[in-house]
């Protein structure tokens, strides 16, 4: 393992350049609704997570998040998020029919360590969608993501999402983040 | 001051021709008049008993959490006496909140404004300037925070209500409601976990409440999940379906099971015969003595939603769901979740699976559930769409309540409106009366002969 932080500039911006293009990628199929090849890109064994977030008092801002094997709004293996897109394809997804319209934008990227063969990468993300004729949502938190080198390049084997909501003011999270 | 929190304005809002029980036939402005919505929060929200918690939620002195009575927000605290007290977040002085976080643990509830400070129980016990300022000439006991009226428990789960002539809660529930909550304790003690899923909906809340009770959506609205094969067609919506019915608008609503079923499923089970089906799962956990004897003979046979009047649902996921009135055309559901004592791992993952999957705004059922609500209030909005009637008519007139020697009585039947219907028949009952005491005199009697 080397750390990050030992590698030279252009081993990290080249790093990080891979990692965004993934980035990039990965949020354009979605917003493209090309969700079979999103799947693609995730790794069997992915954890994704959204934990459930409260306004807590400041001295027990630890309390803010649920924690791992607790109470989530999304706590996903590859199976769940397989049966969530074939959901959409196969009529009477109501809430997605007719189709969101997402853009997912993201920054702030930082690459936080690195791990043999999987990176960890910190970003920033608003995802804005529309709905119908007049339905407007957008959502803006952090992810934190490991991204597994493999033969056909990365794949996304943690994706953990934190909203900067409590109270969900949504109608639902139908869309993937 | 007067006595009642709740003061009711005699010229109330006539909604006694919004449902007729005869046809079944709703007038679907009830999902979207203000006025008929601003007297729901005084008639019902104000003196219903509302859930407020399940004690181990707060299960140490200073743990409070947040909740609503209607739209007023209270402060659900334990206090060093280990009683639980409800109090309304708002400070006498000049109607600030005294708490902000949804929960944690306090000593006391301190005004950010001008630093008012009040004990667990309530009581103001100091402020800036009691001698400089007040000159002493300030009676510290007539200003604490408002307390709800009255607050009582009923197996640990903590009801409050902001009317002082509300009538006890055992009795509010009647057996019914005790039942509702009975199904929850029939397989053994139970504490809730950590995080509540909230989210907001742009539906009226009594639409969200009259879809507990129905079966008849699952196969449509939820079409999507039952094809990826989350959930079972066959499981979700039989037709065999039993009702029951209490006073004050409580009911339970779903499947249920024939005494001969129930004395198949018995013996197939003594016998050790056969992989348990998705009834006697249920079936399976309800034959000690025990349990038979808390739910009763009719109760036991029942695995439909409960609904403890006006918005409690007690789901069949190890989840109670509060829908909230935000509004006439908004809604907060949250999802309370709990685990049974002494679950298997295995038990715990299913659980824990279903209480993240299934409700709430990415659960693959309610998304789904979110939209045809939120469009059904939408449709009672439009000028001329808001006079057309509403057809609640399903089953009308076609189905017997049969009374059990216990004393316990159901409808069964198939698929059916009967709790939708009586729902809307008891809302009309406490929308009519200006005060308990009328409410207790002249609200509905559960059904009896045919329905």
């Amino acid at each position: 393992m080397s750390a990050y932080q030992d590698l030279s500039l252009q081993e990290r911006m080249l790093l990080k350049f891979e990692a965004e293009e993934f980035l990039y990628y990965e949020a354009d199929l979605l917003d493209s609704r090309r969700f079979d090849e999103w799947l693609n890109l995730l790794a069997d064994d992915i954890h994704y997570w959204m934990p459930l977030r409260r306004t807590t008092q400041a001295k027990e801002v630890e309390k803010e998040f649920t924690v791992p094997g607790g109470m989530a709004l999304f706590d996903d293996d590859k199976t769940i998020l397989t049966m969530r897109i074939q959901r959409l394809a196969i009529g009477r997804a109501w809430a997605e029919d007719p189709p969101s319209r997402t853009r997912c934008l993201i920054s702030n990227v930082r690459i936080d360590s690195i791990d043999e063969d999987e990176l960890t990468v910190r970003s920033n993300f608003k995802l804005y969608r529309t709905r119908l004729n007049s339905e407007e949502d957008s959502w803006i938190g952090r992810r934190e993501d490991t991204l597994r080198r493999s033969e056909g390049g990365f794949l996304l084997c943690r994706r953990h999402l934190f909203l900067e909501q409590t109270v969900i003011l949504s109608q639902n999270l139908s869309s993937l983040f | 001051m007067s006595d009642a929190l709740i003061t009711t304005d005699k010229a109330s809002v006539d909604v006694s021709g919004c449902f007729d029980m005869a046809t079944g036939i709703l007038d679907r402005r009830i999902f979207t008049d203000e006025e008929i919505y601003q007297e729901e929060l005084k008639k019902i929200f104000g003196r219903a008993w509302n859930f407020v918690c399940h004690e181990s939620q707060i299960p140490n002195p200073g743990d409070f959490m947040m909740n609503y009575i209607g739209e007023d927000e209270v402060i659900v605290v334990r206090d060093r006496q280990q009683s639980i007290n409800v109090l309304l977040n708002s400070c006498p002085h000049r109607g600030n909140t005294v708490c902000r976080a949804e929960l944690g643990n306090t000593k006391s509830f301190f005004c950010s404004y001008h630093g008012w400070n009040y004990d667990l129980d309530g009581r103001l016990i100091g402020m800036p300037g009691e001698d400089d300022f007040y000159r002493n000439n300030i009676d510290k006991k007539d200003w604490g925070l408002t307390p709800a009226a009255k607050v009582e428990n009923y197996r640990g789960f903590y009801f409050a209500t902001l009317d002082p002539e509300a009538p006890p809660l055992e009795e509010y529930l009647g057996w019914v409601g005790k039942v509702g909550i009975d199904f929850m304790l029939a397989e053994g003690d139970i504490e809730f976990l950590d995080g509540i899923h909230k989210n907001r909906l742009q539906c009226n809340w009594k639409l969200a409440v009259d879809n507990l009770y129905d079966w008849y959506h699952v196969k449509v609205s939820h079409g999507s999940a039952i094809k990826i094969g989350i959930l079972d067609a066959a499981a979700m919506a039989p037709d065999n379906q039993m009702v029951i019915l209490g006073e004050y608008g409580h009911g339970i609503g779903g499947p249920g099971i024939s005494e001969e079923e129930q004395a198949r499923y018995d013996a197939r089970l003594a016998s050790g015969e056969g992989e348990p089906q998705w009834y006697d799962r249920h079936a399976e956990r309800r034959t000690s003595p025990e349990t038979r004897e808390m739910l009763g003979p009719v109760g036991t046979r029942s695995f439909g939603h409960p609904n403890i009047f006006p918005n409690l649902w007690v789901a069949q996921t190890n989840q109670v769901c509060l829908r909230i009135p935000r509004g006439p055309y908004e809604t907060e559901l949250w999802w309370f979740n709990f685990r049974r004592k002494g679950m298997s791992e295995d038990e715990q993952k299913f659980s824990a699976f279903m209480q993240n999957h299934m409700f709430g705004p990415a659960g693959v059922l309610e998304q789904d559930d979110g939209e045809n609500w939120s469009h059904s209030t939408r449709g009672a909005k439009g000028t001329f769409s808001k006079t057309l009637p509403l057809n609640f008519s399903m089953g009308n007139k076609a189905d017997q309540v049969s009374q059990d020697p216990s004393g316990q009585s159901c409808i069964e039947t198939v698929i059916n409106e009967h709790a939708q219907r009586w729902t809307y028949q008891s809302w009309q009952d406490w929308m009519a009366a200006e005060n308990w005491p009328e409410l207790m005199a002249n609200h509905s009697q559960p059904p009896t002969g045919e329905v």
